[in-house]
């Protein structure tokens, strides 16, 4: 599983290298635009299906079950989406506590403090679970993806540390899209 | 050099000629055969080259599209596709709205040339379609850029017009060689034969030529040269010898009377012009009629003989002595500067007369001469008038001698 790791990390440049090893907390800002269709639960929907599209499992599962933790403000039209290959999600709400036993797939972090959101990720970790944080543009909560809320868009950052340590296989073209608009 | 061999062209400048179409029409079908085909494959490449461009650029950019990021689309077509092969390429969602597209700039002169090319080689763009998860979500087209074909075509002509510069110098080469080994043996043989006909010159040979054909032909041409040559020579000395018979008395090896009024002409119409006088001396032998009758036609012949040698002797060299025929003879004196040498002349003859010579049986006689003698200008002016005088005074010579008692010891 490791091996997928260095093949993103190719793809990745020097400016998403160096703060990994500097720092515990490797951030690649993704300054990419999703157009959203209706403000922040639409284009966080299609974000979030995008992310689930371009990760592979380790076992495949139907429905994609995305656990939200906590209170999520773009989190309402995350249930009952198609995915590219015709899986649907499902969402369910759960606890901080209960996270590492709820069958999550997907772990979409609402708005908790930073130290709550770092332990629920780390419960996961190694898991095969795909983390998503809603609200930590500093993307300092160890989630794999965070959004980052613009003017008109939502764009992206991508947490390669987290991504690495995750058990799952991401896309290197999203890894890439990432690192290129992080030129 | 009739003229017709001016307006003839030579044999190296055929030869030339001939080569130089022959090259240029190998060179420029070798040259549009290898244009033409090496267009035909680098297009072929090129081609399968925009396909894979545009299953690349499909691939890359088909999560940009998923997450719905036109300014990643952009960048994926930007970082795949912008290589000089492109021209331009689109990326469209399925229900054809333009994504992205990305167009290589056009300027300079030769952007018109190139977009002929563009649409003459790649009327249609290359096509493929961006899948995501077996669905249809867009279209990428890759339009070709003709500028490596262009390229291909422009040093495959400059190519072909340096191979055509050294062509041309090579057959200027070529009909060098050519005019060394075949053309010079051939007008070496037109020389010698226009030689051998104008000037006779049948001693002229070909030299040894290096090509086989042109060498035995300069062999047997040699040989025939050297028949004609014998026959010539045999027919020249048949012709001297036939003049000399013509003009020359054959007893007495003296020119005779044609020869002496050729001779006689000749003298006039030099004395015309330099203005000098000469003299003609008629003599006439006074007994060989008698040693004729008493002796016989051979004792008369020795002593015409006689007559001759010693008249030989007694005159200079370039003074002329002639038989006319008969027992008469004719000096001529050409070039005469004094008239004392007329003189020194007759007494010199009458010094080698008074000799007696011997007959063929054995007798000794004395024949004397007579003598006239006549000068330019002053006894005449034509050879007529001349021998005419010379005559006179030859018979009043031989009447004074003998109404002056003189004897002989013929009469005795």
């Amino acid at each position: 599983m490791k091996r997928v790791v260095p093949r993103s990390f190719r793809l990745v440049p020097l400016l998403a290298l160096l703060p990994w090893l500097l720092a515990m907390a490797p951030v690649t800002p993704v300054a990419l635009t999703v157009g959203g269709d209706d403000g922040g639960p639409g284009a966080s929907a299609r974000v979030v299906r995008s992310f689930i599209d371009y990760t592979r499992w380790p076992s495949r599962a139907d429905p994609v079950t995305i656990c939200v933790v906590g209170p999520a403000a773009w989190s309402g039209q995350l249930d009952g989406m198609t995915l590219g290959d015709g899986r649907r999600t499902a969402r369910k709400a759960v606890s901080i506590a209960a996270v590492a036993g709820s069958g999550c797939n997907v772990v979409y972090m609402g708005r908790v403090d930073q130290r709550t959101a770092q332990q629920a990720f780390a419960a996961v970790r190694g898991k095969g679970v795909l983390t998503i944080a809603e609200n930590d543009p500093q993307c300092r909560s160890q989630a794999m993806f965070c959004l980052l809320p613009g003017r008109q868009t939502l764009g992206f950052a991508i947490n390669i540390d987290a991504v690495s340590r995750s058990g799952l296989r991401i896309d290197p073209r999203v890894l890439r899209m990432a690192s290129g608009s992080a030129r | 050099m009739s003229r017709s061999a001016k307006a003839l062209p030579t044999l190296r400048q055929r030869l030339a000629q001939v080569h130089l179409r022959l090259i240029l029409f190998a060179l420029t079908l070798a040259a549009a055969s290898l244009l033409v085909s090496g267009v035909m494959v680098i297009r072929n490449y090129a081609q399968r080259n925009l396909e894979l461009i545009a299953s690349t650029v499909s691939y890359t950019v088909e999560p940009a599209i998923v997450f719905g990021d036109n300014a990643a689309v952009r960048e994926g077509v930007v970082s795949v596709a912008a290589v000089p092969s492109v021209n331009r390429v689109e990326v469209r969602s399925a229900d054809g709205q333009v994504l992205a597209e990305w167009d290589r700039g056009q300027a300079g002169l030769n952007s018109w040339v190139e977009q002929g090319a563009n649409r003459l080689l790649w009327p249609e763009p290359s096509r493929q379609v961006v899948r995501h998860s077996g669905q249809t979500i867009g279209e990428v087209r890759v339009y070709g850029n003709s500028q490596g074909i262009l390229r291909y075509a422009m040093s495959g002509a400059i190519i072909a017009l340096a191979c055509l510069g050294l062509t041309i110098f090579a057959t200027r080469l070529l009909a060098q060689r050519l005019q060394r080994d075949v053309i010079e043996p051939l007008s070496q043989l037109a020389r010698v034969s226009h030689s051998v006909r104008t000037e006779r010159a049948f001693h002229r040979r070909l030299p040894p030529s290096g090509i086989a054909e042109i060498d035995l032909f300069g062999r047997d041409f040699n040989a025939l040269l050297a028949e004609l040559e014998g026959w010539h020579h045999g027919m020249a000395s048949e012709n001297a010898e036939l003049a000399r018979r013509a003009t020359h008395d054959p007893l007495t090896a003296l020119g005779n009377r044609v020869l002496f009024e050729q001779t006689l002409s000749e003298a006039i119409v030099e004395s015309v012009h330099t203005g000098a006088s000469f003299a003609v001396l008629f003599l006439d032998a006074d007994n060989f009629k008698a040693i004729n009758d008493t002796h016989g036609h051979e004792a008369g012949d020795a002593a015409l003989v006689a007559v001759a040698e010693r008249l030989r002797s007694a005159i200079r060299h370039g003074d002329q002595a002639f038989r006319l025929g008969g027992d008469e003879f004719v000096i001529l004196l050409p070039a005469l500067h004094n008239l004392g040498h007329i003189d020194g002349v007759k007494a010199r003859i009458e010094g080698a007369m008074a000799r007696p010579f011997v007959l063929p049986g054995g007798d000794h006689r004395i024949m004397r001469l007579s003598i006239g003698v006549a000068t330019y200008p002053d006894d005449g002016l034509s050879p007529q008038d001349l021998l005419r005088r010379a005559d006179s005074e030859m018979y009043l010579d031989k009447n004074n001698r003998r109404s002056g008692g003189a004897e002989d010891k013929i009469y005795a």
